[in-house]
């Protein structure tokens, strides 16, 4: 079974923290201050804020995964715990987004520019940014383990893997069997 | 001035913790207020905030619009966060393109350990070199220093402190270089302004000396000169600001900048900073002590003063130069210096809200001591809200101590450790100024406060 995280909505204070360090653990280098980092701020975490509910959203790593299974060019796949987007094979069709029931995946803007695609501006035309999927990769090869779990300062955040689910079912399911008993006394 | 982006604020309340002064009022989950009466523009919460616009969100207002409403600079990059400071990095610009403006700036110690982290440097790296090559290529005619002012600082306290003891007057004495601190003083205990020391801090009195003895040293008219500091600080601006702070026939200080503005400034130049080649700072203004430059750091004002004090009052050389009783963290701390007959009780606190208890206490007459320095960010001035804001929290307090130990290593590795031996300060005193406390030194470098209550 996959591993996932999943924040809780009553401890959740909407501070954003979370989507900061998701920021900052996926840049390529090591870097401190806001000013020194010069493009767009690229989470893969989102922070939902509506009346009455705070909580940071991200992908669920499904079993089943809808957005592996509607992806054309196959650029989305199972890969050790989890679901991992290969964003070289990504051509941006955005079907994953749409099959997504969570809303956990999006599309972020690279660096690298296109081959041959162009847009046109005022300076003529330049090729066109390279923009594919993007979401939780549970901070791959991170020593510390997900960045958001580690930086919330308000605790939200659960890491839920295959033996703490297990164990949790083990535990209800003892509780479920002592209720009935209990009940038919 | 400190505000809260209304459309951004999420209610986390996490700058509430980190507010010596309670100044944010809202409900928890509701966009945050700021109290500008009790707000004493530390900073601090520009720092802690996290929430920032994010590139996709269509709800809110375009991020031109919000870049244009917080006088950033156009060319900022960096995600835009709730909390803010007004900047004025825009006049600069403007002001450096001008002409027929002659432009001095000054650099607060703390700006050369910091300002290097915003291009990507370790944090702490130690740059005074390359500080004075990026203002010189961005156009500014004098290169000077704030260290500098802090060395006449310490000339002018460390002379009243030595009048106050010996003459009974108005004891203990307060530090008067953090403007937060006087601010703070003026609102919350205005019964207790005759215990600041009646120097302006080193930025009012650098501005001060910069459109009299530096526009006489360069023959320019006073009116031509435009005075600019850079600070790691939000709350030098609102100083500069004063309306009493114009003693030399004009507004002192015209434009603050801090930390952040001036790397925004570097960059919007295209200066790539981490490749400078190092420079110095202009004479006569732009040479400093250790002393001076110690300041930036909690305990700093007061090791600097005892240095000078302890050599003025014995007439002989201090035993050791590193008081290190007296540096140290956030909190209070208490130490004494005996000086010829003399001991000298000494506090220093870091952090606003740990002076409360001994305000409380000079104000029932119990307090048991001559002299205290007193600065509102956790570390002093390297901890300031208008330092590079750092993304990682696991790194806020690595990046602190990195440039604490530089401002040190910065101060041993300097020739001249002591205020009173900057020759460009005994030159400002037998040409210029006379002597510490006097006639010129009293309108130039003094200053008065006001109740604000």
């Amino acid at each position: 079974m996959n591993t996932f995280v999943v924040a809780n909505p009553h401890k959740c204070i909407g501070c954003k923290a979370c989507e900061i360090a998701c920021a900052v653990a996926h840049l390529p280098v090591d870097i401190n201050a806001a000013a020194a980092r010069q493009t767009t701020f690229l989470p893969r975490i989102n922070l939902v804020r509506a009346p009455r509910v705070t909580m940071p959203v991200q992908c669920r790593q499904c079993e089943d995964a809808p957005c592996a299974n509607v992806c054309p060019v196959n650029a989305i796949a199972q890969q050790e715990n989890r679901i991992v987007v290969h964003s070289e094979l990504c051509i941006g069709c955005k079907a994953c987004m749409v099959a997504c029931p969570f809303g956990a995946m999006d599309m972020a803007i690279q660096e690298e520019e296109q081959s041959i695609l162009q847009v046109a501006n005022d300076r003529g035309a330049e090729r066109k940014k390279v923009m594919v999927a993007h979401k939780c990769d549970l901070c791959t090869g991170r020593p510390g383990g997900p960045a958001c779990v580690e930086v919330c300062p308000a605790e939200a955040f659960v890491v839920v893997n295959p033996q703490k689910l297990i164990r949790n079912m083990k535990e209800k399911r003892l509780a479920s069997a002592w209720g009935m008993l209990s009940g038919r006394r | 001035m400190i505000e809260i982006d209304q459309e951004l604020c999420t209610g986390c309340r996490r700058c509430n913790e980190v507010c010596p002064v309670d100044a944010i009022e809202g409900l928890q989950g509701a966009p945050q207020q700021i109290n500008h009466d009790k707000c004493v523009n530390c900073g601090q919460c520009v720092q802690i905030c996290s929430v920032y616009a994010s590139a996709f969100d269509e709800d809110i207002s375009p991020r031109e619009e919000k870049i244009q409403e917080r006088g950033l600079l156009t060319t900022v990059k960096e995600p835009l966060f709730a909390a803010y400071y007004q900047g004025q990095a825009r006049g600069a610009q403007q002001m450096l393109s001008d002409s027929n403006v002659y432009t001095m700036v000054q650099c607060a110690p703390a700006v050369r350990m910091a300002i290097g982290e915003e291009f990507g440097m370790l944090l702490g790296s130690l740059t005074p070199g390359k500080l004075a090559a990026a203002l010189r290529k961005l156009g500014f005619d004098r290169i000077y220093d704030t260290n500098f002012a802090a060395d006449l600082a310490i000339m002018e306290e460390g002379s009243e402190l030595i009048e106050r003891v010996t003459t009974n007057g108005v004891l203990p004495m307060f530090t008067s270089c953090c403007p937060a601190w006087v601010k703070f003083v003026e609102q919350q205990y205005p019964e207790l302004i005759p215990h600041l020391s009646s120097c302006k801090s080193p930025q009012q009195m650098a501005g001060a000396m910069f459109k009299t003895y530096g526009a006489k040293v360069d023959g320019v008219a006073a009116t031509k000169v435009c005075s600019v500091a850079v600070m790691p600080c939000t709350c030098k601006q609102f100083e500069a600001k004063r309306s009493e702070m114009a003693d030399s026939g004009q507004r002192d200080v015209d434009l603050v900048l801090t930390t952040r503005e001036l790397a925004y400034l570097i960059k919007a130049a295209g200066i790539d900073f981490t490749t400078l080649r190092e420079e110095g700072f202009d004479k006569p203004m732009g040479t400093y002590t250790g002393a001076g430059n110690i300041f930036g750091a909690t305990g700093g004002v007061m090791e600097a003063a005892v240095r000078t004090g302890y050599e003025l009052i014995t007439k002989e050389a201090i035993p050791d130069v590193n008081l290190e009783c007296i540096r140290g963290g956030e909190g209070v701390r208490r130490t004494s210096v005996t000086v010829g007959d003399l001991e000298l009780k000494l506090v220093v606190v870091a952090g606003l809200k740990h002076v409360i208890p001994l305000l409380e206490a000079v104000k029932a007459g119990k307090a048991d001591f001559h002299f205290m320095e007193v600065m509102t960010c956790p570390l002093g001035c390297i901890s300031g809200g208008g330092q590079p804001k750092i993304l990682w929290p696991g790194q806020r307090e690595h990046a602190v101590t990195s440039r604490k130990e530089s401002i040190y290593e910065h101060d041993r590795n300097l020739k001249v450790r002591k205020s009173h031996e900057n020759p460009e300060i005994k030159k400002i005193y037998k040409n210029f100024l006379g002597e510490p406390l006097g006639h010129e030194s009293h309108h130039l470098l003094h200053t008065t406060y006001q109740a604000r209550r």
